[in-house]
């Protein structure tokens, strides 16, 4: 496992990632478990009584049936956040964390490109991400009998994953790409969260005001499960649009970091 | 192309507003121990992240082993070793895991020569590098630049955090090095370290190169703070005339003054009283830069 900047990421990240799997699996399988106490008529009814604004912004509106709820509470929600801030903290570290910790030097003076360090360290980010997206859909699949999923295809819940699996790369790849380019921790924290706040505002709030509804095109969690995977599969635009944008961000930040200085 | 290990013109590193560098000229010879030797703030670490492409010049030019850095890449760095002034890693992996990991990125290094090392100074391979002592993580970081027996070692500070046993075995390292064909560029703000290891010196002072020398010559132009404290009182008049002698001031029985160069005459006419003890300060960085500039070399002032 040592033998390279990608096993060495991961064998380092071993914890972490095992860690994340486990709370990112728990959360969303509890919650996915509550589905049987909102599929009654009493609660049906209650929800149906919410101004029809309030369910919009929330992105509720489909909570009727067990792939709606899944996309609006599970996936749309508590794992999107989980993942964001997995994403967001991995990408930070990668080489701006390292850097200003001290540790980066070391591994650039040994015989390996710059490019290929942090190439390496973004594509064991990845491998890390599926792990933790694999463990979710294994949670899922195990209580979908007794949390009355079954209706979901599981073509479908698989579609569902690798929407989540882009999501994660593009929070990844941002983070990544500000710290890489500037090494500075703090910027690639700030850019990579303020990238999450908008991208979940322009989903649910932004758009309920006129002449801003076209900002919710411009929101990773409209690319992760605006079109529903749960319930209409692969959506491959919103797929291609999030592969294509972390390609370009991680590009532009090996890019840069082949460029300047290392700081001390 | 050329024949020098370590070749670097007029080197200029600006960060921002702060000049680092300001025209750096620096050769050294293949096979030879090279002390790169300044006071804090010098230069001494910009010109070693130079000459590792961790940072880039604005302008002027350096060549390492021949090649230009900025372009040569990996291939040679593969021949070079470089030990921090302050070694550190990720202290969550053990030293083993460590340079295991390291030993792979450079293809190869042989077990026993990882092992030889850790052996001779007494690294404790199992530990978690967080559990070290600073003295113990500068082993690991010894052991990691030696071990692949780089044509070229650039050590930046490199016996600051080894205690006194160490600093022995490291210079018997550099000189194992030196005798397998290795060159040792060695930056320093210690006068003591530098005369132990290097055969050259060059002198670094606010990012330009100021003089060159043997360490024999260095030695022997520097002057040192000698105090003789006798059984008698003694006058200074006798020792006031002595050749490279100069302020003499004496205190009771207390006899202080500055030597340049030979010692033999101030022992002689020393030994004409009872000595109980007789002190020899080495000479400090400033007091030789002092000196440098005594003798008019260059238009800054020393204080």
């Amino acid at each position: 496992m040592l033998r390279n900047p990608f096993t060495k990421w991961l064998w380092d990240a071993r914890r972490s990632i095992l860690g994340w799997s486990v709370a990112v699996a728990a959360v969303g399988s509890m919650y996915g478990s509550f589905w049987p106490t909102f599929d009654d008529p009493e609660m049906q009814e209650l929800i149906a009584n919410y101004p029809s604004e309030i369910m919009e912004a929330l992105n509720y509106t489909e909570i009727a049936s067990a792939a709606g709820y899944l996309n609006a509470t599970v996936y749309g929600l508590v794992v999107a956040m989980l993942m964001i801030v997995y994403a967001v903290s991995s990408g930070t570290r990668m080489i701006a964390g390292d850097e200003e910790a001290g540790t980066l030097d070391l591994i650039l003076v040994h015989p390996v490109g710059r490019i290929r360090v942090a190439l390496e360290r973004y594509l064991a980010f990845v491998v890390s991400v599926a792990v933790i997206s694999l463990v979710l859909l294994i949670a899922i699949l195990a209580i979908s009998v007794p949390a009355k999923l079954t209706s979901i295809p599981i073509e479908n819940l698989m579609a569902m994953h690798l929407h989540l699996l882009l999501f994660g790369c593009l929070f990844g790849a941002v983070t990544f790409a500000v710290g890489t380019a500037s090494g500075s921790r703090v910027l690639a924290l700030s850019i990579g969260a303020g990238v999450a706040v908008f991208g979940f505002a322009a989903n649910g709030v932004l758009r309920q005001i006129e002449g801003l509804e076209w900002t919710k095109n411009l929101s990773p969690f409209d690319w992760l499960n605006g079109s529903a995977p749960l319930t209409n599969g692969v959506h491959v635009a919103d797929l291609a649009t999030m592969a294509l944008l972390s390609t370009i961000l991680v590009g532009f930040g090996l890019w840069a970091f082949d460029r300047r200085d290392i700081d001390v | 192309m050329s024949d020098a290990a370590l070749r670097v013109e007029g080197l200029v590193k600006h960060y921002g507003h702060t000049v680092a560098l300001d025209g750096l000229d620096l050769q050294v010879e293949r096979g030879e121990v090279y002390g790169f030797l300044g006071p804090n703030g010098a230069g001494k670490t910009t010109t070693i992240r130079l000459l590792l492409d961790l940072i880039r010049p604005t302008e002027g030019r350096a060549e390492v082993l021949g090649l230009d850095p900025r372009t040569a890449g990996p291939d040679l760095r593969r021949r070079i070793g470089y030990l921090a002034d302050d070694f550190v890693v990720d202290g969550r992996q053990t030293a083993g895991e460590l340079l295991t990991y390291l030993a792979n990125v450079r293809g190869g290094v042989p077990a026993s020569r990882v092992d030889g090392l850790s052996e001779r100074l007494g690294l404790d391979r199992t530990k978690r590098i967080r559990s070290l002592s600073r003295g113990n993580r500068q082993k690991v970081g010894v052991v990691q630049a030696f071990m692949h027996e780089p044509e070229l070692l650039i050590l930046d500070e490199p016996t600051s955090g080894l205690d006194p046993f160490l600093q022995q075995e490291f210079a018997l390292l550099v000189r194992e090095a030196v005798s397998g064909g290795a060159t040792v560029f060695m930056s320093s703000h210690v006068m003591g370290e530098v005369q132990r290891i290097a055969d050259r010196v060059g002198i670094v002072r606010r990012g330009r190169l100021l003089a060159v020398d043997d360490v024999e010559e260095l030695r022997h132009r520097s002057r040192r703070r000698i105090e003789l404290v006798f059984a008698d009182e003694v006058g200074e008049d006798a020792f006031g005339s002595i050749p490279g002698v100069s302020e003499v001031t004496v205190e009771g029985r207390t006899l202080r003054c500055l030597l340049d160069g030979e010692a033999d005459q101030l022992i002689k006419e020393a030994s004409r009283h009872r000595v109980i003890t007789m002190t020899a300060e080495e000479p400090d960085l400033e007091e030789i830069f002092f000196h440098l500039f005594d003798g008019g070399v260059g238009d800054d002032d020393a204080s």
